[in-house]
């Protein structure tokens, strides 16, 4: 399930939204699927409730997960749709992170390249599998 | 239900000529659950025992669930618990007798859940209090305020000295309270991390007045370490407010006060954004002077 990194200092409500999003992208939660109760996941937590709804509250401002009244939170159908200017903003980021790294073990452009096309093709395999 | 469970307006404290508490507002809603934080000898001790009205302030307005303090005292306790920050009982005492003495001052006392909450946790009650670990006199005297159900808990330094099975324990035990029912929680402690959990806001006190009392989340939102590799780039800080600066390689690492996501792109391409925990924001702020507040 779901954890903390008590060392980071990424805020807790922001750790949960990430842990729930990796969740979601790797197809350990699938479309449809529960996730656990905000009372649930704060007493498993060790955590105040209110931080757990903020992160569940902006996930369904995302719209990865979908919150049926009455019934609990649930993974959306369909992948949310990201304003553009969101999704460059998140895709820069994370390829900034990945160039630094690169470049921090004296990796070139090619190489770089090529190897993120291996893991691409890795995870097409891994998810469809 | 009182819309405020705490209301506090310029309390004042004096020890002598020294002034402990300087003309302090604080306030506290239902549900919220205030870590009150400082360095030891900022006055939090002393505004604890003024709220559970052990203290008389020298000047100021204190009240809890609408009701003056020092006047209503008495009928205040029923509805507020404290945990202090080393639990005691009377020599000899164990739990079943520190119980029953609960039942007798406060009739909303629920023995059975106070019984139920010592199992759990595998504490015994026929022990006496004073040969208890300290961990297991934090959860008696945690179960015997929970018990209680009181509308307003007030917390000491709840995980100090606690080891790391017990304070999670602790962390667990209050986790699932606020996820069961509105309860109020004022609580101090050095336990950042710890705090960090429960906390829906903060409060630093320095010197007898606050230098901080915000939302946590909007407090986390708004600070930012900010890295500049050149250090030409050190300027482009100063509009995000720089609170601290030191050295980072030939650059520099900036804790700043007014991040803006939006306007991130001014830090220049060569700039490293990361989260500034909560330890850095409040020993950052703890330097900063609070204004003393007019007459």
């Amino acid at each position: 399930m779901l954890s903390l990194d008590p060392a980071s200092p990424v805020p807790i409500w922001k750790q949960i939204e990430q842990a729930a999003e990796v969740m979601t992208t790797s197809g350990a939660l699938a479309p449809g699927d529960p996730l656990p109760s905000v009372r649930e996941l704060a007493r498993q937590l060790r955590v105040n409730p209110l931080t757990v709804s903020k992160a569940y509250r902006r996930l369904a401002d995302r719209g990865l997960v979908i919150v049926r009244r009455g019934q609990g939170t649930f993974v959306a159908d369909r992948p949310p749709i990201l304003s553009e200017a969101e999704r460059q903003a998140s895709r820069r980021a994370a390829a900034r992170t990945h160039a630094l790294e690169a470049r921090r073990l004296a990796a070139d452009l090619a190489e770089t390249t090529d190897l993120l096309h291996d893991v691409w093709n890795e995870l097409e395999t891994e998810i469809n599998a | 239900m009182p819309e405020s469970v705490a209301d506090i307006k310029g309390l004042v404290v004096r020890y002598g000529r020294r002034e402990i508490l300087r003309g302090l507002d604080l306030s506290l809603a239902p549900g919220e659950v205030l870590a009150l934080l400082g360095r030891n000898g900022a006055g939090k001790s002393t505004l604890v025992r003024c709220l559970l009205g052990l203290e008389r302030p020298a000047a100021g307005r204190l009240r809890l669930l609408e009701r003056d303090v020092w006047r209503h005292r008495a009928e205040l306790m029923a509805e507020v618990a404290a945990v202090p920050e080393r639990p005691d009982a009377p020599p000899g005492w164990t739990a079943t007798r520190l119980a029953r003495a609960t039942a007798r001052f406060d009739p909303s006392f629920d023995a059975p859940d106070f019984a139920a909450r010592l199992e759990r946790r595998a504490v015994p009650v026929d022990t006496p209090f004073d040969a208890l670990s300290r961990g297991q006199a934090t959860q008696v005297s945690l179960a015997l305020a929970l018990a209680r159900r009181p509308r307003l808990l007030v917390l000491d330094d709840p995980t100090l000295g606690l080891d790391p099975t017990t304070r999670l324990e602790v962390l667990e035990e209050l986790a699932a309270e606020l996820a069961e029912r509105e309860l109020s929680m004022l609580m101090t402690g050095h336990d950042l991390p710890g705090v960090e959990r429960l906390a829906s806001r903060v409060a630093l006190l320095a010197d007898g007045l606050l230098v901080l009392d915000e939302d946590v989340a909007a407090l986390r939102e708004r600070h930012r370490w900010v890295a500049t590799p050149r250090p030409e780039d050190a300027e482009l800080t100063a509009p995000f407010e720089p609170i601290v600066q030191r050295p980072w390689g030939r650059g520099h690492e900036t804790l700043v006060a007014r991040y803006d996501d939006r306007a991130a792109s001014r830090l220049g391409a060569a700039s490293q954004i990361r989260w500034a925990s909560l330890e850095d924001i409040v020993v950052a702020s703890s330097h900063q002077v609070a204004a003393p507040r007019n007459p």
